[in-house]
């Protein structure tokens, strides 16, 4: 099988191989061994990027490539199952650590092609210490289930069938007798697991593992006395567990590595075990990564292959970490580690899609519908090569198309994610998914702000007053942390994300109340003449172009050239919901009224204000609206609008001959990139930040 | 699945090194037993019984039958299940092989019958070597060789015969070989230059004879025969007429004969020839008949012998003896046609050599002929009757031949018999019997001072030897060998084809006009 996975090959091609066979020693999809690139010891690797990046597709597609053919363990750092101990149990006696090696041991225990399961007795012993210290007054069918499930690591037979679970059984009635019994009650149940476990197994390697313990910390060559401290220090908390958990992860370490030992071992098992860590950030990611990268740091070696998944770059955790994009990992990720744990890991930022992959992924998804041929180019300018808005709005539109198919309304038409499931509007579906869904309230708000003062006068006015400006910095650091670009002189740095969110906000209310009310509040905040661009960005997206038009023209004369063209196109890139009346509601029908206004449509019953320049009045009113157009990421570029955009710029270059260069080179940039989708720029100017400052 | 079964084989066999060594060893013993099985499968194809096998090209069992095997013929069963039991009961070591050569996979009801006759003879001469002799070693084993009736199909028996030979088998003699046809030749070429004595039984052609005139050497070394040659046959039967003639004085004589002829026939008419030079018959008239080429087919010579008839009745009247030279299908067709003669108040006997033992039993001759003053006589190789009345005192004697009949009673329940249906006339089983024994007398012989097994070479040289005191005092008469293996002065009887269809024992005659002296020795 080879992955759907577009734009991702340097992790899964075969020939020349990706990353993924390099590390897993494994063709993806196939039983076939691949030369390790990192024989030794392979990097712990980490994918980084914003949410919607794709990481949980790549790790559930390296899941499916190497299921069966090596074993796979995947966990969702951030599911409920980690986040608290099931009802009824004691939280000294459970943490997400332990929880997260009990599932992935449960995972990678399941057989491969040409090798039978891996059992786990050291970690199995561990985790029944662990638990049976949260069992002072249990009742005997909840240590039962309890403990059953922990001895199922160790059962070499198959989970199915007569014979599933016999062993586990029969210890977990001993364990359970014993720790119902008199006595101490941890030790108890550890002799009980023991016993079994030597009794049971009289082969050399269980042997082994049941004397591991023997080595803890303090244990005095005696296993049970290990177990017990173990389990001791799990319950102590704090420090005390940390350590614990890190024996517990060496434990699962060393099952590991005891399955991969040996003559039998090499002649059975092909590529290492691969263990897939999603979510990262949340614990018990962070925890895992640490205990691993620290006993590689000290010499305890593994040949397990991680591969965790992280919103964010993770800078203060992974401080020595190797940094690599996906494209330099390629062909060899380069990587060396030195003294530091963190070292040990290697960093990959994972890239927006490319516009051909945003092609191939909306052919592949509209197979069955014709699809407008600018709509992939249109997603991909819209998302920015977001592979999960290039393919929400791929299934959107081959659920709506052909009625629908501009952007916008693809955006806010109701999106099924399956037949029986209840729809929502696509972008709030994005948005679901994209930001964090505790903030989505104050972010749809604060997506109009263009800094942390404009946000904070946005809070005051539209949030409940619990929301202070401290909350606003936090937000802001949390985006950061995200992974979201920061970009100066907008709040919210993702221009998708920010798309995404206006629409939220335009919508929220029938009459767009909270959209006009986060504005008005903007055009006041910005009443300083010096800071006129912003407000008249506001007034723009409020559909009020008169300000706009008339400080643009009166400047035109005197203004140097190129500041004026930067305020155009900074008002100009105010943001457009469908067509506003003068009053800034909605008049019917979907028609966008700027075109028209482009093309001098209208020019005719426009009511011209008294004694000003009539045709440079009506110029720059048609070149604010082609530029309005043209820079709406919610639509698509008209070559018509394009044409009547150059020509306004070469006729204001003849107005202006000092300027007449400038202006006559945007008459052939801006369409130019319009028509490809680039941002308009320029021209060429270094300093530009893309501030409207006058 | 893309690459279907060849991704299969290397993903999930060839890729895990267990499974692909394991697969390995699989292939390879699947191949071994492949190719051992079709080994065993075109192997057992062409067996037929251990040591017999179907050469290439050929639907024949030929080879020497090890084991106990009757060729696929049920009539020798008994008595090839007695020679197994006799086989068995050897120690290792203890004896030497004698294989009984003869083509046991003949279809021709005639040859079986004489086959099985001297396979009966053999058999009960083995009997007696290893149980009547007084201890004597080696103790002999009898085996079966088939030499086939293809005209190459005695040479892997002849090779597989060598082999035995060096094997701890210990082959020492050949006996049997059958008529005198061209293929026995060549085989009994090929034996004795392989240096393997040869024992002949039924051979009478003097081509298959060693020291026959105009030969400097003998072709056949190590060959020794226990039936007379056609030459002396024809003696025998002169030396009988003769006496005849002399006591009758109806001394005509008139002479048909086969033109061009074949070996057979041109030794039997140049006998009568020499006879008639210098004798007391007065050659009235020499009478040709040509044959067909395969003189067992009717051709048109009935018309000749018609012709022939009336010549007959245009003889002198003291005329009463016809010299007959030819195979037996025309002496059937002349006897028919002197049913018929015009001249039926003259009396007639016809002479003729022992062709005429086919004759016996033979549906299509005109029995009525016999009993109107027509008589057929001819020379047998043994006869059951020749010693029991009034027997000469020197040439063999009752006492010998009494014995074999003792042998017969004995083989006629267990642990000796059964052996099957017996019958004496045609002479088969005494003269299988007496070329055995002639064997066991070579082997033992040979055996040097001290030893109890010959050497191949030794007992080749022994038949010079059988003579005097050493002779063999055979069932069908004293068998002394001349120095190049053939029999002196051996009885021969006289036997009469009778109107019943079988034949009767007239008397003795002899080669040499009468029996060898009590010394047995020929003349130097």
């Amino acid at each position: 099988m080879r992955t759907r996975l577009h734009g991702r090959g340097a992790l899964f091609d075969a020939d020349p191989a990706g990353l993924a066979p390099r590390l897993v020693g494994l063709v993806p999809g196939r039983h076939r061994a691949h030369p390790l690139e990192h024989p030794d010891e392979p990097p712990f690797v980490v994918l980084t990027g914003a949410r919607g990046l794709g990481k949980s597709a790549v790790l559930d597609a390296l899941q499916e490539a190497y299921r069966g053919h090596t074993p796979v363990a995947l966990i969702d750092c951030s599911a409920t199952q980690f986040a608290g101990p099931p009802a009824g149990r004691p939280a000294d006696s459970w943490s997400p650590s332990a929880q997260a090696l009990l599932v992935i041991a449960e995972q990678l225990a399941e057989p491969v092609t040409g090798a039978g399961r891996i059992t786990f007795p050291r970690l199995m012993s561990g985790l029944v210490a662990v638990a049976a210290g949260g069992w002072g007054d249990a009742e005997a069918e909840r240590i039962r289930r309890e403990v059953e499930r922990i001895l199922l690591l160790n059962e070499r037979g198959p989970r199915i069938g007569a014979f599933a679970g016999r062993w586990a059984g029969k210890v977990a009635a001993k364990v359970v007798a014993a720790a119902t019994g008199a006595g101490p009650l941890v030790s108890g149940a550890i002799e009980a697991t023991l016993e079994s476990v030597a009794e049971g197994f009289t082969g050399h390697k269980h042997q082994k593992a049941s004397e591991w313990y023997r080595s803890y910390p303090n244990a005095g060559g005696n296993a049970e006395r290990g177990l017990i401290l173990l389990s001791q220090h799990f319950r102590d908390g704090d420090g005390s567990r940390e350590h614990a958990e890190r024996y517990l992860v060496r434990a699962l370490l060393a099952d590991l590595g005891e399955a991969y030992t040996g003559f039998m071992a090499k002649m059975q098992r092909l590529g290492r075990p691969l263990v897939l860590l999603d979510n990262a950030q949340t614990t018990p990611g962070p925890e895992l990564t640490a205990a691993v990268l620290r006993d590689r740091a000290e010499g305890t070696g593994d040949r397990v292959v991680f591969v965790a998944a992280r919103r964010g770059e993770g800078r203060a955790e992974l401080p020595n970490a190797v940094r690599r994009q996906l494209a330099e990992v390629a062909r060899r990720t380069g990587w060396t580690p030195d003294a530091a744990p963190s070292s040990r890991a290697l960093l990959v930022a994972l890239p927006p899609l490319s516009a051909d992959d945003t092609l191939h992924i909306v052919g592949a998804l509209c197979a069955d519908t014709a699809v407008p041929s600018h709509l992939p180019a249109a997603a991909h300018r819209l998302t920015g090569g977001n592979p999960l808005g290039v393919v929400l709005l791929a299934e959107s539109a081959a659920q709506h198309l052909p009625e629908v198919s501009s952007l916008g309304e693809l955006l806010s038409a109701e999106f099924r994610p399956a037949e029986d499931r209840p729809g929502s509007p696509v972008h709030q579906a994005l948005l679901d998914r994209l930001v964090p869904a505790a903030y989505l309230e104050e972010l749809t708000v604060l997506a109009a702000a263009h800094d942390h003062e404009s946000a904070c006068a946005l809070a005051s006015a539209l949030l409940p007053d619990t929301f202070g400006p401290a909350d606003v910095r936090a937000l802001q650091t949390l985006l950061a942390e995200e992974g979201l670009p920061v970009v100066p002189g907008q709040f919210v740095g993702d221009p998708f994300v920010r798309t995404l969110l206006l629409l939220r906000l335009h919508l929220r209310d029938e009459d767009h109340a909270s959209w006009r009310r986060a504005h008005e509040t903007l055009i006041e905040h910005y009443a300083e003449p010096e800071r006129a661009p912003y407000r008249l960005y506001h007034e723009l997206a409020l559909g009020d172009a008169e300000s706009a038009v008339a400080r643009l023209r009166d400047d035109f004369a005197d203004a140097d050239t190129r500041v004026w063209l930067r305020t155009l196109r900074f008002i100009a890139s105010a943001p457009y919901f469908h067509a506003h009346d003068a009053e800034g509601r909605d008049f019917g029908g979907r028609g966008d009224r700027r075109a028209a206004v482009a093309l001098g449509v209208t020019d005719t019953g426009y009511p011209l204000p008294e004694g000003v320049d009539a045709v440079l009045h009506l110029r720059v009113r048609r070149l604010l609206h082609a530029l309005w157009e043209l820079t709406d990421p919610l639509v698509l570029p008209d070559p018509k609008v394009c044409d009547r955009l150059r020509f306004e710029l070469e006729q204001l270059s003849n107005l202006r001959p000092a300027a007449g260069a400038l202006l006559w080179r945007a008459s052939r940039d801006w369409p130019a990139a319009a028509l490809a989708g680039r941002p308009i720029e320029g021209p060429a100017d270094p300093e530009d930040d893309g501030r409207g400052e006058a | 699945m893309a690459g279907g079964m060849g991704t299969w084989v290397r993903e999930h066999v060839w890729e895990i090194p267990l499974r692909r060594y394991l697969s390995l060893l699989l292939a390879a013993a699947l191949v071994a037993g492949g190719v051992f099985g079709a080994r065993t499968l075109m192997h057992d194809d062409r067996r037929c019984a251990p040591g017999v096998s179907r050469p290439a090209g050929s639907d024949e069992c030929v080879g020497v039958a090890t084991g106990v095997y009757d060729f696929g013929q049920p009539r020798f069963h008994q008595v090839v299940e007695a020679i197994g039991r006799e086989n068995k009961g050897l120690k290792s070591g203890s004896y030497v092989t004698v294989a009984l050569m003869l083509p046991f996979t003949s279809t021709s009801t005639t040859n079986l019958n004489d086959i099985e006759h001297q396979l009966q003879g053999a058999y009960l001469a083995q009997y007696s070597a290893n149980h009547d002799a007084n201890g004597q070693s080696p103790q002999i084993r009898l085996v079966l060789a088939n030499s086939g009736t293809g005209k190459d199909s005695w040479r892997p028996t002849v090779s597989q015969m060598d082999g035995m030979t060096r094997s701890a088998d210990r082959l020492r003699a050949v006996a049997g070989i059958g008529q005198s046809t061209d293929p026995n030749q060549a085989a009994v070429a090929a034996l004795t230059k392989l240096g393997i004595p040869v024992i002949g039984s039924s051979i009478t052609a003097d081509e298959l004879a060693n020291g026959q005139r105009g030969k400097k050497a003998d072709p056949y070394p190590g060959l020794a025969r226990v039936a007379p040659t056609n030459t002396d046959e024809a003696r025998a039967l002169a030396s009988y007429t003769k006496a005849k003639a002399n006591r009758a004085n109806e001394n005509k004589a008139m002479l048909v004969y086969d033109k061009p002829g074949d070996p057979y026939t041109n030794s039997l008419k140049q006998s009568f020839s020499t006879l008639m030079n210098g004798s007391p018959y007065q050659p009235v008239l020499e009478q040709p008949f040509t044959p067909p080429a395969d003189r067992s087919q009717e051709g048109t010579t009935a018309n000749t012998f018609r012709q022939i008839t009336n010549i007959v009745c245009d003889t002198p009247r003291d005329t009463h003896t016809i010299l007959f030279a030819g195979r037996h299908t025309q002496l059937r067709q002349f006897v028919n046609a002197l049913g018929d003669r015009g001249c039926m108040d003259r009396s007639f006997q016809v002479l003729t050599g022992d062709e005429a033992s086919y004759l016996t039993y033979e549906k299509e001759l005109n029995r009525d002929a016999l009993r109107h003053n027509l008589t057929v006589l001819f020379t047998s190789l043994a006869h059951p009757d020749a010693w029991l009345k009034n027997p000469p005192k020197t040439g063999g004697s009752t006492a010998d031949y009494q014995t074999l009949q003792r042998l017969l009673k004995t083989a006629e329940h267990k642990p000796a018999g059964p052996i099957g249906p017996v019958a004496l006339d045609d002479g088969q089983l005494i003269i299988g019997y007496d070329a055995l024994q002639l064997a066991v007398h070579g082997i033992r012989e040979a055996v040097p001072e001290g030893r109890s097994i010959p050497t191949l070479a030794d007992v080749g040289l022994q038949w010079p030897q059988v003579k005097g005191s050493l002779k063999v005092a055979g069932a069908s008469g004293w068998i002394c060998l001349d120095e190049h293996g053939n029999p002196y002065d051996k009885a021969v009887p006289i036997v009469r084809l009778t109107p019943e269809g079988d034949s009767q024992f007239v008397q003795l005659a002899w080669p040499e006009g009468k029996p060898p002296g009590k010394d047995c020795l020929p003349p130097a």
